[in-house]
């Protein structure tokens, strides 16, 4: 009986580490796409509005889902203070908060710091460049993040609970 | 209000924290340099100047001084420190608010309005388009003036233009530059507009067209300097157009704008003048014979239609009112040097 109970443990313990990794590999292209959305939001702000950076950091992270909205609200806060950070630095200390707590890979890490050297340091036409460049880098990632989680995220979630089971087997 | 000695322009007697308006604008190095000298130059900087390559240097009220690399104030310009060209991108990344795309017009003019009313001027390579300039590239000089606001300069000379009749004569401010003059407008401005109890005087609605965003100061369109409570700005607009938008929209009591002199804007003033409504501009000039021979602007004064002009100088100071000119016969009201 108590065989059984193990048994059954190590199998839910193994299925739901799969589910786990399969879950990341279906977060990353869902995070690339509201990355996504906010950039285009942040252009239009820039390119229509004239917004102010920080104000505009601080608009688009309202409007954004939670996961996203911690880099443009934390960048924002950081150019608010005027402690005297350029925008690309304030940017790179907000990438560091977000990036951590995201499924993101370091091709994305390094489209978001080409973007952040940019940051409010040109005319509009200039900074819609930019943006456009990194919303086009950021939807090839999700294309390839697309295909990826597919394949894997099936996988993973099958993996988890044969391996579960291959333990019990080899232990019983 | 400035009990001593209304005529001229003192800078406040009480703590003077003006600066610290400007130092978050500043690069984290140059800020704790400056924020370190004493109280005695701090109240005495006018302009702060970074040229590229070149020592940083303080512009007081009559003469200028460097700082040495260790923030000592210096006059040796072999130990000044010299700006960087990693200073003067973050100075205008941080007088720009990060924001460079938000400031297109202002590059154009060649300068920015900074939170407080202080601006920042701007000097580099012009990038035309068609023949105009578009913006500026390689940044090479940035100017930060303070501008500091000096409530109660007009006191003496207000009562000179009360018609009596709840309203104002129509007035001209003349001066040469750096007299004043703008400082003088804007604090006739703040009291036209709030009222003058003591004169008996109601406020008017004032409406102010501020050209260079000087007059108000505005960041942002709010206005950062005390213009009055009756006072609706049109900031960074055209004067000429703006007179007309403001006859229009806001039906003000009085219009005030800043150096009048090109053919448009005297034009736009004429319209103003026939609609009935009191204008109170400035206009750059020694005297009013300088005035007279002005194309555009003298054909206004020979009309008639001006009833005050106030005429500014250095002769005691920055700011001396020397003398005061009734409009309709020409003659000194007998305001000398007060």
């Amino acid at each position: 009986m108590l065989k059984m109970v193990g048994a059954t443990l190590v199998v839910l313990a193994g299925g739901l580490s799969g589910l786990v990794v399969a879950g990341n590999y279906s977060r990353r292209p869902r995070e690339l796409r509201s990355l996504r959305s906010a950039l285009q939001m942040l252009e239009t702000e820039i390119a229509y509005g004239a917004t102010y950076l920080p104000e505009a950091l601080g608009q688009v992270s309202r409007r954004c889902d939670k996961t996203t909205a911690v880099l443009f609200s934390e960048a924002a806060e950081e150019l608010s203070s005027m402690s005297g950070v350029t925008a690309s630095e304030a940017w790179e200390k907000a990438l560091g908060k977000y990036y951590p707590a995201t499924a993101l890979n370091s091709h994305d890490l390094s489209i978001l710091h080409n973007l952040g050297a940019s940051l409010g340091i040109s005319d509009r036409e200039d900074q819609v460049k930019h943006l456009r460049l990194a919303m086009e880098q950021i939807d090839a990632e999700t294309a390839c993040a697309e295909d990826e989680a597919a394949r894997n995220a099936k996988l993973w979630s099958y993996l988890g609970f044969l391996g579960g089971l291959l333990i019990v087997l080899l232990l019983y | 209000m400035n009990s001593t000695d209304p005529g001229r322009l003192i800078p406040g007697q009480s703590e003077d924290n003006t600066i610290n308006e400007i130092l978050p604008v500043l690069p984290g190095n140059i800020r704790s340099m400056i924020a370190a000298l004493s109280r005695s130059i701090l109240e005495k900087v006018k302009e702060i100047r970074f040229r590229q390559g070149k020592p940083l240097v303080l512009g007081l009220s009559t003469w200028d001084i460097f700082l040495s690399v260790e923030g000592r104030p210096t006059q040796q310009v072999d130990e000044a420190y010299r700006v960087t060209p990693a200073d003067m991108e973050r100075l205008i990344q941080l007088i720009s608010g990060s924001s460079l795309y938000a400031f297109e017009e202002e590059f154009r003019n060649g300068f920015i309005t900074l939170p407080g009313g202080h601006r920042a001027g701007i000097t580099g390579k012009a990038v035309l388009e068609g023949g105009k300039v578009r913006t500026l590239k390689y940044l090479s000089s940035c100017n930060i003036r303070i501008s500091r606001e000096i409530n109660g300069v007009a006191s003496r000379v207000l009562p000179y233009l009360l018609d009596g009749d709840g309203g104002i004569f129509h007035t001209i401010l003349v001066s040469p530059p750096c007299c004043g003059k703008t400082t003088m407008l804007r604090d006739m401005v703040r009291q036209i507009s709030n009222g003058i109890p003591e004169l008996g005087f109601t406020g008017l609605t004032v409406g102010v067209v501020d050209e260079r965003s000087e007059i108000a100061g505005c960041y942002k369109g709010i206005p950062q300097r005390d213009v009055g409570i009756r006072t609706d700005v049109l900031d960074g607009c055209p004067k000429a157009e703006g007179m007309m938008m403001l006859l229009r929209s806001m039906s003000p009591r009085v219009i005030a704008a800043d150096e009048i002199g090109r053919r448009e804007d005297v034009d736009a003033l004429e319209e103003v003048l026939n609609a009935g409504i009191k204008v109170l501009i400035t206009a750059h000039g020694k005297n009013l014979t300088e005035l007279v021979e002005r194309p555009a602007l003298g054909q206004i004064i020979r009309s008639k239609m001006i009833e005050r002009f106030v005429i500014l100088g250095r002769s005691r100071g920055v700011g001396t009112v020397e003398d005061i000119i009734d409009g309709k016969n020409m003659r000194s009201m007998g305001v000398r040097k007060c």
